[in-house]
């Protein structure tokens, strides 16, 4: 079972639930930007939660499918057809042998992401514990024309037929909150700099990608200077030196030095991944109890364990 | 000195010690390796860096208060017997030329060196590793020499070529992969330090001597260097 592969479009990965154990050796964490999208394409297909998907940026893919299959496409709403005949999201569709699988460009609120999920995952190579591409770290690379992407051979594929209820489905236009935990350096940054960073609409630079999202708001004076380097954790949020902040995501380097006013909860990471450039958006501080809680929720939802 | 603070929804940031030293290296070793042993079942990552430890902890076994209360108690009640027994050092070839060290010219200038004392102070002496990070097998060495010691690049490059040896400070590093960076570029090794080689993972551990050992161009290119 594969695909073959006749246009990448602007980025396309293989991207699974991420690389653990050697964040000492400075290898960073990696995988899926839109874990609730990864995780429902996966759950939807009775996956694994570490299964192999296409991660597409922006769309403008063309991919020829080799055999039948039963697939899900998940994420940034990018027009996707097959043989010219559009296909919907978030639900089991069925591809057969040479018919073409296109999508457009990504649009004002239809997201930037995709995800590509075949039954069992993509069967690429694992490096260091997962399948995880981070161009950054020259770990893996990115798909090209002329790439054949391999799945599981399937013995009369008995994927059942299934969509996600509608009411988790995302709406990647409405107005982006991000959950910040108070943590890390935030007792150094003053009241006034603190109520600078949460009264205020952000937007998106387009200088952010899958190592980081860069904010561009009015500038947090007198910031504290750079530090002794320390880990940095998926989320945290730097203060630069201009007084800018910006969100280390899932390609992020291991340590760094800017002071970090603290750490946006992953679920909220899911949805600023699906941000296009110049979208705003506003920080809102909540606790830790609060954070934890909802992330374990979506772990037992997704029966997500890291005990491999 | 021991401070636990929150760094996200799972991980927590520990500090060892306000300053760098050997001795933090030694610590931050040992907690590192005693702390992955004792709580194998409950970390996922670990994150040793100059006078801290950052951990992720698995949220479906324990919570905050839980997994703080271990590690407090672990490190509370454990002296620290880690010695960096190591005799070897690693030692890594440099090529100190001017074609392959971007900033050596404008370095020796702003420093005031002629090119056989950079080397003199720069290479033939051992250097701790201090970290591990920023990108894979990038090792922070150090200290640097007093009289060695620059600011970094008031604009970073965009991209610097694998293997190049750069100063920042009081650090000095061998860019593993091509990448961004603002250090202030000496030289290059023909050592391919990069993951193409996986065992490479490995080569640099917190604590570990480094050495630089001058060489020439003929033995820079011998060694597969290029310029």
């Amino acid at each position: 079972m594969s695909f073959r592969i006749i246009k990448p479009g602007f980025l396309a990965t293989i991207q699974d639930a991420g690389r653990y154990g050697y964040a000492e050796n400075g290898i960073s964490q990696s995988g899926a930007a839109d874990e609730h999208a990864y995780q429902w394409a996966n759950h939807l297909l009775d996956n694994d939660f570490n299964a192999a998907v296409v991660e597409v940026t922006l769309g403008n893919c063309e991919w020829q499918a080799l055999d039948d299959m039963e697939i899900i496409i998940t994420g940034a709403d990018l027009s996707f057809s097959i043989d010219d005949k559009i296909v919907p999201l978030w639900q089991t569709i069925s591809i057969k042998q040479s018919e073409t699988l296109r999508c457009q460009i990504a649009e004002q609120g239809s997201g930037i992401r995709s995800l590509i999920a075949v039954k069992g995952g993509f069967q690429t190579m694992p490096q260091f514990g997962s399948r995880a591409v981070n161009l950054r770290e020259q770990i893996g690379e990115e798909i090209k024309a002329g790439y054949t992407l391999i799945t599981l051979p399937l013995i009369k594929q008995a994927v059942r037929k299934r969509a996600i209820p509608y009411y988790f489905k995302p709406d990647y236009g409405e107005p982006l909150i991000l959950r910040l935990i108070p943590c890390y350096q935030y007792e150094q940054f003053s009241q006034k700099q603190v109520e600078s960073l949460l009264n205020q609409d952000y937007l998106i630079n387009s200088a952010s990608d899958r190592v980081g999202c860069r904010l561009h708001g009015q500038a947090i004076q007198n910031v504290p200077a750079k530090m002794v380097s320390e880990g940095i954790a998926y989320g945290s949020v730097e203060i630069t030196t201009d007084g800018q902040p910006i969100i280390l995501l899932k390609d992020r380097p291991t340590i760094g030095g800017y002071p970090k006013i603290g750490t946006v909860l992953s679920l909220d990471l899911s949805k600023l991944a699906q941000r296009q450039a110049s979208t705003q958006v506003r920080f809102e501080l909540m606790t830790l109890e609060s954070a934890q809680q909802k992330r374990q929720q979506f772990n037992r939802f997704f029966n997500i364990s890291r005990s491999v | 000195m021991l401070e636990i603070k929150v760094a996200s929804e799972n991980a927590i940031i520990i500090y060892l010690s306000d300053q760098v030293s050997e001795g933090t290296i030694e610590e931050i070793a040992f907690f590192t390796a005693l702390l992955k042993q004792e709580l194998a079942d409950l970390i996922i990552d670990i994150v040793p860096s100059y006078n801290s430890l950052m951990l992720s902890y698995h949220l479906d076994k324990t919570d905050y208060i839980g997994f703080c209360n271990k590690v407090r108690t672990l490190i509370e009640s454990n002296t620290i017997i880690f010695k960096m027994n190591q005799t070897e050092s690693i030692e890594i070839p440099v090529l100190y030329d001017t074609d392959v060290g971007l900033d050596l010219a404008d370095y020796l200038h702003e420093k005031s060196l002629n090119l056989a004392t950079l080397i003199e102070l720069h290479a033939e002496r051992d250097y701790r590793v201090h970290a591990v990070g920023f990108s894979p097998t990038f090792a922070y060495l150090g200290p640097v020499e007093p009289r060695l010691r620059t600011p970094r690049l008031a604009t970073p490059r965009i991209q610097i070529p694998a293997g190049s040896v750069g100063i920042a400070d009081q650090q000095t590093a061998v860019y593993p992969l091509a990448s961004s960076g603002g250090w202030k570029i000496i030289g290059r090794t023909p050592l391919d330090l990069s993951l193409a080689n996986p065992e490479n993972i490995s080569l640099f551990k917190l604590g570990d001597k480094v050495r630089f050992r001058p060489i020439q161009l003929a033995e820079y290119l011998a060694l597969g260097g290029e310029v």
